[in-house]
C-alpha cells in the first residue's frame, strides 16, 4: 500500500503550493513496485502491451536503431543500475533522430532518441531522463492514461459527429492527448530523483536537463516556448519543473556526475549526431546548444567547427565573420576536424581572397582525401589557380 | 519527452492511411487485375513460403478511441494460420513458415515489399485517376534480385505477405452510428483492410495481389475467419 | 452507410490528386526547363508538393523524381507538406553556394526524420550551366525502408533549376539509375 500513499502524497504535493513539501523534511524514500507480471490478453492493458510488443519487433529491426554495443550496453546497465528489480524486463534502444525525447513503455522497451543523447552533458543527466521514465513505468501511468482517454472520449462524441473527418481529429486528440498529465510528470521527476540520488548521482543534474532544454527553446526567434515546442505544451512547463527538482536536489544531496564516463562512451558518435542536428535547420537552438558545450570545453573543436557551420548555414549579416571565426579557432586546435578548412576555404571564396581559399582546400583534401565533396572542392582549388 | 504520440502516429498511419489508399477502390474487377502478365497457375506441389503475417485487431470505443486488442489478434493469427494452411492442402501446395529471427534478417526485404505493396494498392488496385500510365493496367511490379536473401534461405519458390489490421465497434458505437445514421450523418465504425501479396522468389516480381477494404467480415473466430481468408485470397492462382 | 462512407472517401482522393502521364520526348516543366525523356512517365499531381513537380515509374511509396523548375529567391521550399509543421522552413537563396544548396535539400529530404548521408558532391554541368551532381543515402523514417539518391542542379538567373531522384536501394535505384543520369544530361534550361 506504500505505493498509494506515495501517489496520494504526489497529488499533494502538486496542489500544494510550495512544490517538495510532501516530502517532508527526511530523505524522501519509494518503495517500487514488484516486478510486473505480462496482464491478461484480454485486458486493456494485454492490448497496450502486445501493441508494444508489435512495435518493439519493428524498432528491433529497423535501420535507425543505432547497432553501437559500446553505448547501448553502458545505457542498458545504467538503466539497470536505476531500476534495480525491474533490470531484467527493461530494454534500450537507441533511435537515431535528432530531436529530444525518450519514453518507456509497459512491456519494458525504454527508447531513447539521439538528439537527447546529443544534449546530455554527463551520466547523470541521462540518469535523470532514465529515471523518469522508469518512473512513469514502475506508476504504470501509460495504463491510467489510456483508461482516461477512454473516459473522456466516451463524453466526447461530438468529435464523431464527422465522420472519417472526425475520427481522424478523434486519433490527433488522443495522440496529443497520450503525453501524461502534469500530475505524472511530477510524480515521475520525483522517482526519477529518488532512483538518480539512491544510485549515486547529484539530482540537480536533472534540473540541469531542463533549464538547458529551456534555453535552448527561448532561443528560438519569435516564439514562446509553449508554442515552438510540443513538448513544452503537453508537460508542466519545464520553470515549474526546473525548480520542483532543484528543490528536491537539496533534500537529497551528494553524488558524482559521471562526465568523464558519459564523455567516453559518446565520443566516437557525436560528429553524426552533431550532423544530424544541423540538418535540422533550427539554427538559434543549434548555437544555444553549441555554445554551451564550447563554454564547458567538452570537444570543443568539434563543437566550434559545427557553430562555424551553422553561422554559415544562416548567413545573416555577419554570421560569415562569426563563421569564420570558429573555423579558425577550430583549425588551430589540438584535434582540428579536417572539414574545419574548407569552412576556411569556403568563405574565403566568397570574400575573394583566393590565396587562403585555395590554401584551405589544399589542406582540407591532404586531411580527408576521401571526402565526398573531393571532387568539388577539387574543381574549386582548380579554378582559384587559373 | 513526447512518450507514446508516436506510437500513436504510427497507428494513425498503420490503419488509417492505408486505409485511405484502400478504400478509395472500385468494387469489382476483372481476373487478371489480381495476377501479372503471363502467370496464370503455380506449378503443383510449389513451396511457398508464409511471411510472418502482420495482423493487428483493434476495438473503437462509444467515443470512437482506438483501442488494440491482444486476445483478438492472438485468436486471428491462429484462425489466419488454420485458414491459410487449408487452403494450400486444397491447392496440394507445401508451405512452411519463416521463422521470426530469420525475419529479422530479411528485414530490409520486408520493409521493401511493404512499401511495393503500397504502391500496388494505391495505384492499381485503388481508383482510376491514381492509376500509372506507364503501368498501362498490369501488376506489373517486380522486386527483382532484392528477394534472392530469402531464396537462399527457403528454398522455397514463393513467399506470400499478408497484411489485415481489423476494427469492430463497441454495441455503444453501433448504437451511436445508427442514431446518427437517422439523422444523415455517416460515422466511421469497424472496417477490414489488408492485402496479401505473392512474390516469386526467382524473378522478385509480384504474381498475385489483393486487397481487402469492407466494412465487415470478422477475425475474431474461427468460422468467419475462414470466410475473410476466403475473401482475401479470392482469385489466388490455381495450381496444376 | 459505410459505402456512402467509402464513396464520400474515394471523392475526396480524386478530388485532392490525380497522375498524369508524361509523354516521352521533350517536356517543359515550368517556363524555362526542359526535360527530355525516353519513355513515359507518371506525374503525381498531388498538395503538398508544390514547388517540386513529383514524377515516378514505380508509384509514389517507391520511387520519385523531383522536379525544381524556377525556384525563385525567398521561396519556401514545400511550404504545404505534412512534414513543415512545427518544423524550420527551407528557403531558397538567390545567393546560395553549391554547398548551401546541398544542405537545404539535405534539410528537406531529412525533415520527416529520416537520415541523410552525402555520398558524394561534385561539379556537373546541368542544362549547360556551371551546376552540381550529388549522392546520398536516406533511410525513411516513416516504413525503414533504405534509399538511395542522386541530384542534379544549377542556378541559372537567380533561379535553381533541379532534378533529385531516389529510390530503395534494393532493386529500383539500381534499375532506374541509368535513365535519370541520362535525363539529367539532356536537359535544358532556356
Amino acid at each position: 500500500m506504500k505505493r498509494r500513499q506515495l501517489l496520494a502524497a504526489g497529488c499533494a504535493c502538486c496542489a500544494s503550493v510550495i512544490a517538495g513539501r510532501a516530502w517532508g523534511q527526511a530523505a524522501p524514500d519509494y518503495l517500487a513496485p514488484q516486478r510486473f507480471q505480462r496482464p491478461d490478453l484480454t485486458t486493456d492493458e494485454g492490448g497496450l502491451w502486445a501493441m508494444m510488443d508489435r512495435e518493439e519487433k519493428a524498432l528491433r529491426r529497423s535501420p535507425l536503431v543505432l547497432r553501437d554495443a559500446k553505448l547501448t550496453t553502458y545505457v542498458q546497465d545504467l538503466a539497470c543500475r536505476l531500476g534495480a528489480g525491474h533490470c531484467p524486463d527493461i530494454r534500450i534502444f537507441l533511435v537515431r533522430t535528432p530531436q529530444f525525447n525518450a519514453s518507456m513503455a509497459p512491456n519494458g522497451m525504454l527508447q531513447i532518441w539521439t538528439g537527447l543523447l546529443l544534449r546530455m552533458e554527463n551520466e547523470a543527466q541521462l540518469a535523470a531522463v532514465i529515471g523518469h521514465e522508469i518512473g512513469h513505468y514502475l506508476q504504470r501511468h501509460s495504463v491510467e492514461r489510456l483508461r482516461d482517454i477512454k473516459s473522456r472520449a466516451a463524453a466526447g462524441q461530438v468529435l464523431a459527429l464527422f465522420g472519417l473527418a472526425g475520427a481522424i481529429g478523434q486519433l490527433a486528440v488522443l495522440a496529443g492527448s497520450f503525453a501524461y498529465s502534469r500530475d505524472h510528470e511530477h510524480e515521475a521527476d520525483r522517482i526519477g530523483a529518488y532512483l538518480m540520488h539512491r544510485a549515486g548521482y547529484p539530482v540537480a543534474e536533472s534540473a540541469a536537463v531542463w533549464s538547458n532544454l529551456l534555453d535552448e527553446a527561448r532561443a528560438r526567434e519569435g516564439e514562446e516556448p509553449s508554442q515552438s515546442s510540443p513538448l513544452f505544451a503537453t508537460h508542466p512547463v519545464p520553470p515549474e519543473r526546473r525548480d520542483n527538482l532543484a528543490q528536491l536536489a537539496k533534500l537529497m544531496p551528494g553524488g558524482s556526475d559521471g562526465k568523464d564516463r558519459y564523455a567516453e562512451h559518446t565520443v566516437h558518435l557525436l560528429d553524426e549526431w552533431l550532423q544530424d542536428e544541423i540538418k535540422r535547420g533550427q539554427y538559434a537552438e543549434s548555437l544555444v546548444l553549441l555554445s554551451r558545450r564550447i563554454a564547458a570545453g567538452s570537444a570543443p573543436d568539434l563543437m566550434r567547427y559545427y557553430r562555424g557551420e551553422v553561422h554559415r548555414l544562416r548567413g545573416m549579416t555577419g554570421d560569415h565573420d562569426l563563421a569564420w571565426n570558429d573555423y579558425q579557432a577550430a583549425a588551430a586546435g589540438a584535434v582540428p576536424p579536417p572539414p574545419a578548412f574548407r569552412g576556411i576555404g569556403l568563405v574565403a571564396r566568397q570574400r575573394g581572397q583566393k590565396d587562403e581559399a585555395r590554401h584551405a582546400f589544399a589542406r582540407y583534401l591532404d586531411l580527408a582525401p576521401d571526402a565526398p565533396d573531393a571532387a568539388l572542392i577539387q574543381s574549386y582549388i582548380t579554378e582559384l589557380s587559373s | 519527452m513526447k512518450h507514446h504520440l508516436r506510437s500513436f502516429i504510427r497507428i494513425f498511419r498503420a490503419i488509417l492511411l492505408p486505409a485511405l489508399a484502400l478504400l478509395a477502390s472500385t468494387p469489382a474487377y476483372p481476373d487478371a487485375r489480381n495476377l501479372a502478365p503471363g502467370f496464370s497457375s503455380l506449378p503443383k506441389s510449389a513451396k511457398v513460403l508464409i511471411m510472418p503475417p502482420d495482423v493487428e485487431l483493434f476495438s473503437i470505443s462509444g467515443g470512437g478511441v482506438v483501442e488494440p486488442k491482444a486476445d483478438w489478434t492472438a485468436a486471428a493469427h491462429t484462425h489466419l494460420h488454420a485458414a491459410l494452411t487449408g487452403k494450400a492442402t486444397e491447392l496440394a501446395l507445401q508451405t512452411q513458415q519463416l521463422a521470426e529471427q530469420d525475419a529479422d534478417e530479411l528485414a530490409e526485404i520486408s520493409a521493401l515489399h511493404a512499401a511495393v505493396a503500397r504502391s500496388i494498392a494505391f495505384h492499381h488496385m485503388g481508383i482510376g485517376s491514381f492509376a500509372l500510365p506507364t503501368k498501362n493496367g498490369k501488376l506489373d511490379w517486380s522486386m527483382g534480385d532484392a528477394v534472392k536473401p530469402v531464396l537462399d534461405k527457403s528454398a522455397a519458390d514463393y513467399a506470400l505477405f499478408i497484411w489485415l489490421r481489423d476494427s469492430y465497434a463497441s454495441s455503444e458505437r453501433k448504437a451511436a452510428m445508427i442514431a446518427l445514421a437517422l439523422l444523415g450523418v455517416g460515422v466511421a465504425g469497424g472496417m477490414q483492410i489488408g492485402y496479401a501479396s505473392l512474390v516469386d522468389l526467382r524473378t522478385g516480381q509480384v504474381v498475385w495481389f489483393n486487397r481487402l477494404a469492407r466494412a465487415d467480415g470478422d477475425l475474431r473466430e474461427a468460422e468467419p475467419a475462414a470466410e475473410t481468408v476466403k475473401a482475401l485470397l479470392d482469385q489466388f492462382p490455381n495450381s496444376k | 452507410m459505410k459505402n456512402l462512407l467509402i464513396l464520400a472517401l474515394a471523392m475526396l482522393l480524386a478530388a485532392c490528386g490525380t497522375v498524369r502521364k508524361v509523354e516521352s520526348g521533350a517536356n517543359l516543366v515550368g517556363e524555362r526547363m526542359s526535360i527530355k525523356v525516353d519513355g513515359n512517365w507518371n506525374h503525381l499531381d498531388f498538395p503538398g508538393i508544390k514547388p517540386a513537380q513529383i514524377w515516378t515509374m514505380e508509384g509514389v511509396t517507391i520511387d520519385e523524381l523531383l522536379v525544381y523548375s524556377g525556384i525563385r529567391d525567398g521561396q519556401i521550399m514545400h511550404p504545404d507538406s505534412p512534414a513543415s509543421e512545427k518544423r524550420k522552413d527551407f528557403v531558397f537563396r538567390k545567393t546560395m553556394q553549391t554547398e548551401e544548396i546541398v544542405s537545404m535539400l539535405e534539410g528537406v529530404l531529412s525533415r520527416d526524420g529520416s537520415t541523410f548521408k552525402l555520398r558524394k558532391l561534385e561539379p556537373y554541368p546541368f542544362g549547360g550551366r556551371k551546376g552540381f551532381r550529388f549522392e546520398y543515402e536516406r533511410v525513411r523514417k516513416i516504413d525503414n525502408v533504405q534509399m538511395r539518391g542522386v541530384g542534379f542542379g544549377a542556378i541559372d538567373k537567380e533561379e535553381l533549376f533541379a532534378l533529385v531522384y531516389q529510390a530503395p536501394r534494393l532493386t529500383f535505384f539500381p534499375r532506374h539509375q541509368s535513365r535519370i543520369e541520362t535525363i539529367a544530361k539532356a536537359v535544358s534550361i532556356k
